[in-house]
């Protein structure tokens, strides 16, 4: 393949001035590199925001009875929830389909009492999903077949000043508005490091949360897929799938504060890389603008040639893209040990935190892991090229300009 | 009229300074004839690099009408006088102005590539060097050559794409009396077998003695016309 004169004109015109080619390509490797490793930290977090979500019982999928998502009532009811748990359970790409029932309780033990939703499950499918149910202090989590036993967060244990093998008793409202009441023993403690999860926990059997409301079948199915990549796609596939009646939601329906979070979130780091890359771009303008200014009379000679418009500015650009292919190369060079790191090693928030976080009831991993990937080289490659030729749209449309005759003079300067 | 290739009528052109109005051509007329080797020559100021500017479609002029090749450049767009240079007309300037990152042959075939010449621009550009005897300066850069090298390669490529028209300003000022004959000698021989035209702006009077007609201008205008047999 024969390399055209322009391209050969472009590269060439680098290797004069080498040092400030070389600080143009630090610059952009830097901005690029800056760039990416925010790519890659957003991309991790919020992977891990959606993985945290989804393994709080949450799911990364809700199927929910219709009108769930106005109303928030507890005592609504999947239309088809035997038929939307064998068709989910039965899709390619669903890690684990958890049928959850939920009803407002309160615990009583002797003289003290505390008000929190009781999560009826069914115990297989959410020892899968729920990562909560794996930090089982003392005792276990429930198991298949269990009646009238529960599982407690330890904020709880600890307010009502109970053991394991303790009996509580747990009051709810009745499908008619009665009250209803069970003694229930405790199974397990659970201690996530939260305070506020550890407040929330009540975990009994669907059939204990059947019997006590006196409302058939669960409330919600939280799902969880293979790759949390496939939401968007998975939701309209399970729409069409189950029977009509019930409504297929997203996590970020089903939490919208998190939802609004992780929106808001993403802003701030756009906002940031757009800093960033807006510095790298006047950084290069600079750059580039002088050096067309010092080229000023080869410009006014090519266009007396006869160059055109349109092939100056191929010219100029093509200057830019290798300028910007170089910063690309140089700053994935730069991030790559970082990304590595951090996404070996994680970045360790809890002693920042104090701890555990949580948000929503939803319980955070404490520890971030950036997301390293061969997606940074095209990301890398579009960042630096985009800064690069947008920052010699100037310089660029300054080259097309040059008067050949005020510039040329035909004479020596 | 068939055999005029510039045909300048009443051409002015003015300069502002901030205020000040300098008037470089004043109701200048000339005509340029195929086959013409012609000098312009004048002291500095009298016009001769604008007369230059405006027959190149460099520049418009403020007044008047100047057609190149039968037309009127200032009814022209930026891009047809582009284009008009690219096809019609060679430059060979005072300071060579080669690219200096290109080599001899590459500086060459760089104007056949803006023409949209493809595979065969190489052996062009090849050829034309030969035919100038600068074959064995093909692969050197501009600053590996001597100035009298540089001003004969800025020829090979002001001719390469065989153009009828070649404007020249000052081209033997930077040289020594050989490199200077050598160079019009070289100008000399397209002219005769390539049936080009070839117009001067110079001081040298070295040009003047090879040109086969000689323009002197003076505040603008032309003041003397003569042709050498």
């Amino acid at each position: 393949m024969r390399v055209s004169l322009i391209t050969k004109f472009a590269v060439r015109t680098l290797r004069r001035k080498v040092r400030r080619t070389l600080l143009s390509v630090i610059g952009v490797g830097f901005g690029c590199a800056i760039a990416v490793f925010m790519i890659a930290f957003m991309r991790g977090s919020g992977e891990i925001r959606i993985r945290s979500i989804a393994e709080s019982g949450f799911g990364h999928i809700r199927i929910a009875p219709a009108g769930w998502e106005e109303s928030d009532e507890h005592e609504l009811r999947l239309q088809n929830w035997s038929e939307d748990l064998e068709v989910v359970r039965s899709m390619k790409g669903i890690k684990v389909a958890a049928p959850h029932a939920r009803s407002s309780a309160l615990l009583a033990f002797g003289t003290r009492v505390t008000g929190t939703e009781m999560l009826g499950v069914d115990p297989s499918a959410e020892h899968e999903m729920n990562r909560l149910v794996r930090a089982v202090s003392e005792g276990r989590y429930l198991q298949p077949g269990d009646r009238d036993v529960t599982v407690i967060g330890s904020s709880i244990a600890k307010r009502l000043d109970v053991e394991l093998d303790d009996d509580l008793l747990l009051t709810v409202a009745g499908e008619d508005g009665s009250v209803e009441y069970a003694m229930l023993r405790i199974v397990g403690i659970v201690n996530t490091g939260s305070r506020e999860i550890d407040a929330s926990i009540c975990h009994v059997t669907l059939d204990d949360v059947e019997q006590l409301t006196g409302l058939d079948g669960p409330a919600e199915i939280s799902i969880t897929l293979h790759d949390y990549r496939e939401i968007d796609r998975m939701v309209p596939r399970i729409q069409e799938a189950i029977p009509e009646g019930d409504v297929v939601l997203t996590w970020k329906e089903v939490v919208p504060s998190q939802g609004g979070d992780a929106a808001s979130d993403r802003a701030f780091m756009n906002l940031m890389i757009g800093i960033v890359i807006l510095v790298v771009v006047l950084g290069v303008t600079s750059a580039q603008l002088t050096a067309i200014l010092e080229r000023k009379r080869e410009f006014a000679v090519l266009t007396a040639l006869g160059m055109r418009s349109t092939q100056i500015m191929r010219l100029v650009f093509l200057e830019a893209a290798v300028v910007g292919v170089f910063g690309a190369a140089a700053g994935l060079l730069l991030v790559t040990p970082l990304v590595y790191h951090t996404a070996t090693k994680g970045l360790d928030f809890a002693g920042m935190m104090g701890g555990e976080v949580a948000m929503s009831g939803v319980l955070f991993e404490p520890i971030i892991y950036s997301d390293m990937g061969f997606w940074m080289i095209p990301y890398a490659l579009l960042l630096a090229l985009a800064s690069t030729v947008i920052a010699v749209l100037y310089p660029a449309w300054f080259a097309v300009k040059v008067n050949p005759t005020s510039a040329l003079s035909l004479r020596e300067a | 009229m068939e055999n005029v290739l510039v045909d300048v009528r009443s051409v002015t052109k003015d300069f502002y300074t901030g205020k000040v109005v300098v008037h470089a051509l004043r109701g200048l007329d000339l005509l340029v004839k195929s086959g013409d080797f012609l000098s312009i020559v004048g002291p500095s100021g009298s016009g001769k690099t604008t007369l230059l500017n405006l027959m190149g479609a460099l520049d418009v002029a403020t007044g008047g009408e100047v057609k190149v090749f039968g037309k009127e450049l200032s009814k022209l767009s930026r891009r047809k006088r582009a284009e008009l240079r690219l096809k019609l007309l060679g430059f060979v300037f005072q300071a060579y102005n080669l690219v200096p990152v290109l080599t001899a042959r590459e500086n060459v075939e760089f104007v056949l590539e803006l023409q949209g010449i493809g595979s065969e621009r190489r052996t062009r550009a090849e050829a034309i060097l030969e035919e100038l005897s600068l074959g064995e300066l093909a692969d050197r850069r501009p600053s590996e050559m001597s100035g009298g090298q540089q001003q004969r390669v800025a020829v090979a490529r002001a001719v390469a794409s065989r153009p009828r028209l070649v404007l020249a300003d000052e081209p033997t000022a930077n040289l020594d009396s050989k490199n200077a004959e050598a160079l019009l000698q070289m100008m000399r021989d397209l002219r005769d077998e390539h049936s080009m035209t070839f117009v001067f702006s110079t001081h040298d009077p070295l040009v003047v003695s090879y040109a086969s007609r000689v323009v002197t201008l003076r505040d603008g205008v032309v003041v003397s016309d003569e042709s050498k047999n």
